[in-house]
């Protein structure tokens, strides 16, 4: 990234390239078949009236509610088991291997078994994306924990730490950077995961919205539609981005 | 990178401290077993296998995958013509689209990373369709392309396309100025500069990219087939759970998993093979 601008400099690039985009995307498509490619101007206007009917904000708000139910449930167990493997060596040598099997697999690839086992409700949803969430926070944590320098828990042993001080001194301040980037990762993830539930589960929030408007070839509202995942998208990913900036400053000189 | 560390963590495991150390001079059976990593592995797989075995015959419905049933229509699932013709399919099209996303990526990653215009022109838009979750642009591109296979494809290379810009984007960036001052000075074209220079000495960073890539673009054919039912593996997977042949299905995902970390393991031999200097940026995204 070059840094060497100033705020001034970037926004205006911004605003700059967001108006050249616009135009190209008005002047581009003028003409074509609106069922087929839609101008800016018309997807902007859909998109107002989609806001206004409150629509693109009830599915806005449901979308968010499944994946914050998803996410934190995953940050909620993933966090504390994989500090557990990382505390415990015979454990994470016992699961390590396939927990990076299961992190590198398309977790997608089991969206059919959970619909076809826990149905269509809610909680089938939440856990497509916690499934989505649960193993790059995992993972990371896993990881990261290993690069624990084991000096400083023999330090620690040696001045007579109990268990409780060992992890609240050293585990836990020495894997939350790496953990971090796994909650980014998953945040990534869950997004995916939360789209892809809405649409191949029971359709609700913004997936059932990209469907209807798809279904009646409402291509400007599929457009307003994506355009609002993307800046969600955007939006959580900076959040996530930030959270592992904040604690990469932990991990201290080595890395 | 797990394993060698495991391994490494094998020989100095009483230094970690927790786990039970040789510290007696005999050695228990014990000890003997906590030491080996490859029995610890073995161990730990069975567990995980007799645990979810267990469960799902207690609580799960009798449809459902389990370990055993796997086991058994292992063979015959591995040589359905439908199952190896769907994972040839899936696969090409993976492949297909990552070579059309490595060569457009490579090229504006290049030009984003060395002309600054470029960069402040596209980066919005490179950065916001990157956050994007590639599922949702699956129904627009259906109405692009049909209910057909072409929609895979353009999935695919979406998906694949991101990861490779963005990394040889900053791989492009992180080339020493010294590089580039010394082809400067030898009068080098401007051509030659970006390809003969800056590609090669971000080489790893392009990799890293199209590690991304391959994941990103397995998930994409497979979501797209699901969305847009056309034959592969995923359609594979999907059908096979709604006709409730759980246990087949779970066969497709395991090749699928074992196509996922074939890929990482290769791009990450070829990074430790060729490139052993390279480390950092390796947890990187």
């Amino acid at each position: 990234m070059l840094s060497s601008d100033s705020a001034w400099v970037r926004w205006t690039t911004v605003l700059v390239s967001a108006l050249l985009g616009a135009a190209v995307w008005e002047f581009g498509t003028r003409g074509l078949n609106p069922a087929v490619m839609s101008p800016f101007s018309d997807t902007v206007l859909r998109l107002a009236e989609m806001l206004r009917s409150g629509e693109l904000g009830a599915g806005a708000a449901q979308s968010l509610g499944l994946f914050f139910t998803g996410l934190s449930a995953a940050v909620v167990t993933a966090l504390p088991l994989g500090l557990l493997l990382a505390r415990v060596r015979l454990l994470r040598v016992a699961f390590d291997d396939y927990i990076a099997l299961v992190y590198a697999m398309p977790m997608v690839a089991l969206i059919p078994f959970i619909l076809s086992i826990f149905g269509l409700d809610f909680s089938a949803k939440a856990l497509v994306v916690f499934l989505f969430c649960f193993f790059p926070i995992l993972y990371n944590t896993v990881e990261g924990a290993r690069s624990i320098d084991p000096e400083l828990i023999e330090v620690a042993r040696s001045f007579r730490s109990t268990e409780w001080d060992v992890w609240r001194d050293v585990m836990i301040p020495g894997a939350f950077p790496y953990a971090m980037t796994g909650v980014r990762q998953a945040i990534g993830r869950g997004l995916v995961g939360m789209v892809a539930a809405e649409l191949f589960l029971s359709a609700s929030g913004l997936g059932q919205l990209l469907m209807i408007s798809a279904r009646n070839f409402d291509t400007a509202g599929l457009f307003g539609v994506v355009l609002i995942i993307t800046l969600l998208g955007a939006w959580l990913m900076a959040v996530g981005q930030a959270l592992e900036n904040r604690f990469t400053a932990w991990r201290g000189v080595k890395r | 990178m797990i394993r060698e560390q495991a391994n490494a963590a094998g020989q100095s495991f009483a230094l970690a401290g927790g786990a039970p150390g040789p510290r007696a001079g005999h050695k228990s059976l014990w000890t003997r077993f906590a030491a080996s990593t490859l029995l610890v592995k073995i161990a730990g797989g069975v567990f995980l296998l007799v645990v979810s075995e267990i469960a799902v015959r207690l609580l799960a419905p009798a449809y459902v995958s389990r370990p055993s049933g796997v086991f058994r229509v292992l063979p015959q699932t591995l040589t359905n013509p439908a199952v190896l013709s769907g994972a040839a399919i899936t696969l090409g099209a993976v492949l297909q689209g990552s070579v059309v996303a490595l060569v457009s990526g490579m090229v504006v990653g290049l030009l984003m990373g060395r002309i600054r215009l470029v960069d402040r022109l596209l980066r919005i838009y490179v950065d916001g369709l990157s956050a994007m979750p590639m599922v949702a642009i699956v129904p627009l591109l259906t109405i692009w392309f049909g209910f057909t296979s072409w929609a895979r494809l353009a999935t695919v290379i979406f998906a694949a396309f991101f990861p490779i810009a963005i990394n040889m984007n900053s791989g492009a960036r992180a080339v020493p100025q010294g590089y580039l001052e010394v082809a400067r000075s030898c009068g080098a074209s401007a051509w030659h500069t970006l390809f003969g220079v800056t590609l090669p000495a971000s080489m790893p960073y392009l990799l890293s990219g199209i590690r991304l890539a391959l994941g990103r673009a397995l998930v994409g054919a497979v979501v797209a087939e699901f969305y847009v039912s056309v034959d592969g593996l995923g359609y594979f997977i999907l059908f096979q759970t709604r006709t409730f042949h759980h246990n087949e299905a779970f066969v497709a995902v395991l090749l699928l998993a074992l196509v996922a970390v074939g890929v990482d393991a290769l791009i990450n031999g070829i990074i430790r093979r060729y490139m052993p200097w390279y480390r950092a940026g390796e947890r990187k995204r």
